[in-house]
């Protein structure tokens, strides 16, 4: 199938008038099913087939994008018609240079053992029904819920540059969580990860491995405990973040700050701005030596991993922070070309055929530190606070002050984790949080964890990336804030 | 483009099924542009038609969807609808009450308008021209969007439903800025492209932007003036945690045990009217069911919550659907209201409101709300783009932007007065298939807005 639809694009593009100084055409083909076993019962099965071409072209320095579910030369030639109008149409804009690429040949595909989407359905119910039975017992417990999701894309993509490759990329991950109730107290506790599970560019064998059903009556009896648990205090304390939660701070603090479209405000009305400006790349000190942080493409796994970007940028790895020092910013190629850089970091990234590419995050990830393992740096901690799965997030439009609530917290006494406290909660200001940094456990106990819903862009994107992290320390942090 | 209709192509889908089926056919036509520092950045333009097909065994859906037309795409989709119904009915009886019937014709609404259907790239640059022009004369640059959809939704079941709803909507939003980084906001929405003045809605933006020196506020509770778009934000997370029928029916609704009491201050009454003249209409929702008006608070006290049909069946009680699913066979997370409409007070404007309070906030918009407890309603989240102390009764000076921990239900509990107008507010943000919604709502002034904490330079 891959041929005719690149042929398809290759040809559109060919007929893209010569006043167009750039054009490109991607198609994209998703597969996907939904499976949700809730208290007992089927919730949802739901599948989704899904193609269609997006067209993007440049007149001047103004942008046309237009997208049609039709596979045609005909549709595909009225898209591109449509683009030039719309892009003809618009008020003058600056016409700067885009980063030059080589032009993106051939074909990548993520590699994985077993194909997510040929696994019976019969197969995934026995799976999910095991898993949410095992959830189930306590009064108190309102719902309870097993899901799993499996994914495959398939792309085509040409440009007025030469560039001409196609992708498949295949996803799956799974989940447990629950609610509790007990009068007007409510807890919430998940597995492997809150806000929908932790996916991975992987086969179904990235799900077996999650072994919800073996998980499942500690996160039911942790809901439970939690119903009557001591409330988090209020103060400054030590704080270790687990893997999950470190992730989803990596992704608001850092990740989101460092993309060059909002330093260069081109989200400002949306997305927002950013504290970090593209001058401060290589002299901004953004926290502690312990600090380094990477955006890699190439990562085996990652729901940011690809052989090329949507604007056809191979993948690459690229050093964000280094010792605390901002080394790098994640750029596209028309953001790279506005601050002089010499190519683009390759995050041009789009969701679907009818979305154009923006800058977005790959698999940005916490290097692994020395601390050894979680026993190993709870140990050295001595007293403070273990907090662990996002519960709810919020910070401002410059990825400045944040708040963060997890679902549980547990006592750090005597060095060894102690007693549960509900509804634990910190904030921040982002430099300031990041130089309390002085400890990250080491690779035996880092992961890469999967987001599936990180949104960006007008019309809106939900992008799915990836955050390699282990647990990390923080010293005196503002905790029990809400 | 296809000359088939929408609800053509649903009465194909619908031969082509096996069994209790209902087919959506969803055709969305897009137009967006944004722009940044007084420039176009991005447009974009979608067509495109998406087929949805739920089966239905024993009380167990299932939904197959695809975005191609041809029989066998259609054929293949219903398969796989088919099978996975059987395969979730194989665990035993489930619980969805069955497809609607038919009961008439939905009642008519205004809020289709051919113009805007045309979606003339024309008109988007002529309303970036003049948010540019006016940034200009006040010495800032200008970012937001300008959009305009066309939305036809039919649906067809095998108990004989035949629906089809066209809507069009138009949204802008302007964003002021000047050299330091101030902002001002200022959003329009409504069913017409016409009926959004860019000039008008830019200098709204611009009259935000003030400069001087930042106050700042330590965490404490400060007497508040919120705008419609930040009361509206507000409201639409109250519609999700304490209106849903299914949260309620699972005991983790806001409401739980409420129904019938006082949740909030006399002057609040708050209702669902898919036919008010400020919201965006719709005739039917996603199971097929008539849209009605629902009361959901009236003069402060808790009288209803809103249901699709299988959140009706779990809650018994007599309960029905109100017209509120949100996808065929009903959302997991249960139903929710997207034509609220919060009733206005007597103040003129915001000016008035502010004009009791000592010592306050005054804010325009509030950026990343999120839930921090769903039973207390408690929600964080930011201020932007326009936030000032009040001082002595007077909108005074810019104030660093705060973050606020509160419970949506206790500042409506505190709510003191609102203004006579209401706006239709929206974030404008159409993730997936438009859904063109919003809140029409007045602005408000609350006591006791809890502040955890604000932004830095």
């Amino acid at each position: 199938m891959a041929e005719p639809i690149l042929h398809l694009l290759t040809e559109a593009i060919a007929a893209a008038p010569s006043r167009c100084s750039y054009a490109e055409a991607r198609h994209v083909a998703t597969d996907a099913d939904d499976v949700l076993v809730r208290n007992g019962r089927v919730d949802h099965v739901d599948s989704d087939s899904v193609a269609g071409v997006g067209v993007r072209v440049r007149v001047g320095g103004g942008w046309g994008f237009a997208a049609t579910r039709e596979e045609t030369p005909a549709a595909v030639q009225a898209a591109l018609a449509r683009a030039l109008a719309i892009a003809e149409s618009q008020p003058t804009a600056p016409a700067g240079a885009l980063a030059p690429v080589e032009p993106a040949r051939g074909h990548w595909s993520c590699g994985y053992e077993l194909d997510p989407l040929a696994v019976s359905l019969e197969d995934k119910l026995e799976l999910l029904f095991a898993a949410e039975a095992a959830l189930r017992g306590d009064a108190r417990i309102v719902r309870s819920e097993a899901e799993c999701e499996s994914r495959r894309v398939r792309t085509a993509f040409a440009s007025s540059e030469g560039a001409a490759c196609t992708q498949e990329r295949v996803e799956c991950g799974a989940s447990i969580a629950v609610i509790a109730v007990d009068g007007d107290e409510l807890q919430v506790r998940s597995y492997p990860s809150a806000h929908g599970g932790s996916g991975a560019s992987a086969g179904w064998e990235h799900v077996l491995g999650f072994d919800l059903a073996g998980h499942a009556p500690r996160i039911a009896a942790e809901a439970i405990e939690l119903l009557t648990a001591p409330p988090c205090p209020a103060g400054r304390a030590t704080v270790v973040l687990d893997g999950d939660q470190l992730a989803l701070q990596i992704h608001e603090s850092i990740g989101h700050a460092l993309e060059l479209d909002r330093m260069l405000l081109g989200e400002a009305a949306y997305a927002g701005t950013s504290w970090v400006t593209a001058a401060d790349l290589g002299a901004l000190r953004y926290g502690s030596e312990q600090l380094h942080i990477a955006a890699d493409a190439t990562l085996p796994g990652g729901l940011g991993s690809f052989g090329w970007d949507d604007e056809g940028v191979a993948a690459m790895r690229t050093p964000l922070i280094e010792g605390g020092v901002l080394r790098a910013a994640l750029s596209d190629r028309q953001s790279a070309a506005t601050i002089g850089l010499e190519r683009s970091a390759g995050c041009a990234r789009a969701d679907g055929f009818a979305r154009q590419p923006i800058v977005r995050m790959t698999n940005v990830s916490i290097e692994p530190g020395s601390a050894g393992t979680l026993a190993d740096l709870l140990a050295d901690t001595g007293e403070g606070l273990y907090l662990e799965t996002n519960r709810s997030w919020s910070i401002d439009d410059r990825r400045l002050q944040f708040q963060f609530g997890t679902e549980l917290a547990r006592e750090i006494r005597g060095g060894e984790l102690g007693r549960l406290l509900r509804n634990p909660s910190y904030s921040g200001i982002t430099p300031r949080f990041w130089s309390s940094l002085d400890a990250v456990c080491s690779a035996s106990d880092w992961k890469l964890r999967g987001l599936g819903n990180c949104g960006k862009g007008e019309p809106g994107q939900l992008m799915r990336v990836s955050h390699g992290a282990a647990p990390a320390r923080f010293r005196d942090v503002e905790v029990g804030v809400a | 483009m296809s000359a088939e209709s929408p609800l053509e192509i649903a009465e194909r889908a619908l031969v082509l099924s096996d069994g209790d089926t209902q087919v959506t056919v969803v055709r969305e036509r897009s137009l967006l542009s944004r722009y940044a520092r007084s420039a176009p950045t991005q447009a974009t333009a979608v067509d495109d038609t998406s087929v949805e097909i739920l089966s239905l065994r024993d009380g167990h859906t299932a939904i197959a969807s695809t975005n191609r037309l041809d029989d066998d795409a259609l054929r293949a989709t219903a398969a796989r609808a088919v099978a996975a119904a059987r395969a979730a009915a194989s665990s035993g009886a489930g619980t969805h009450p069955g497809l609607a019937e038919p009961s008439g014709e939905p009642p008519a609404h205004d809020g289709f308008d051919e113009a805007t259907a045309r979606l003339d790239p024309q008109l988007a640059a002529a309303a970036l021209r003049a948010a540019f022009d006016v940034a200009a004369e006040h010495d800032l640059e200008a970012f937001g969007v300008w959009s305009a959809g066309d939305v036809q939704t039919a649906i067809a079941t095998t108990t004989g439903l035949r629906l089809h709803d066209r809507v069009s909507d138009a949204f802008m939003k302007a964003v002021c800025r000047d050299r330091d980084g101030r902002s001002g906001y200022a959003v329009d929405a409504a069913t017409a492209a016409a009926a959004i003045d860019p000039e008008a809605l830019a200098h709204r933006a611009a009259a935000k932007v003030a400069a001087g020196p930042l106050a700042e506020l330590g965490p404490g509770t400060y007497p508040v003036v919120l705008e419609p778009e930040a009361v509206g934000l507000l409201l639409e997370f109250l519609g999700e945690l304490a209106h849903s029928g299914l949260a309620h029916a699972e005991g983790r609704g806001a409401l739980d045990g409420r129904l019938g009491t006082r949740v909030a201050a006399p002057a609040i009454t708050l209702t669902d009217a898919p036919a008010h003249g400020r919201t965006l209409p719709r005739a039917f929702d996603m199971e097929g069911i008539a849209k009605a008006p629902v009361t959901l608070i009236e003069e402060g006290f808790a009288t209803s919550v809103v249901h699709d049909l299988h959140s009706a069946a779990i809650a018994g009680a007599g309960a029905r659907s109100t017209g509120h699913a949100t996808q065929p066979g009903g959302s997991p997370w249960g139903p929710s209201p997207t034509n609220l409409v919060l009733d206005g007070g007597e103040a003129a404007d915001g000016a008035e409101l502010a004009a009791t309070i000592e010592r306050g906030i005054y804010v325009t918009r509030l950026w990343y709300v999120n839930t921090v407890r769903e039973k207390e309603t408690l929600l964080t989240g930011m201020t932007r783009d326009g936030t000032f102390l009040i001082e002595d009764g007077r909108i005074s000076r810019p104030l660093r932007d705060v973050r606020f921990t509160d419970s949506v239900l206790r500042l409506l509990e505190a709510t003191e007065a609102l203004t006579r107008e209401q706006r239709l507010v929206t974030e404008g943000e159409f993730y997936g298939r438009r859904f063109a919604h919003g809140v029409a709502c007045p602005a408000l002034r609350a006591g006791g807005f809890r502040v955890t904490g604000a932004t830095a330079d």
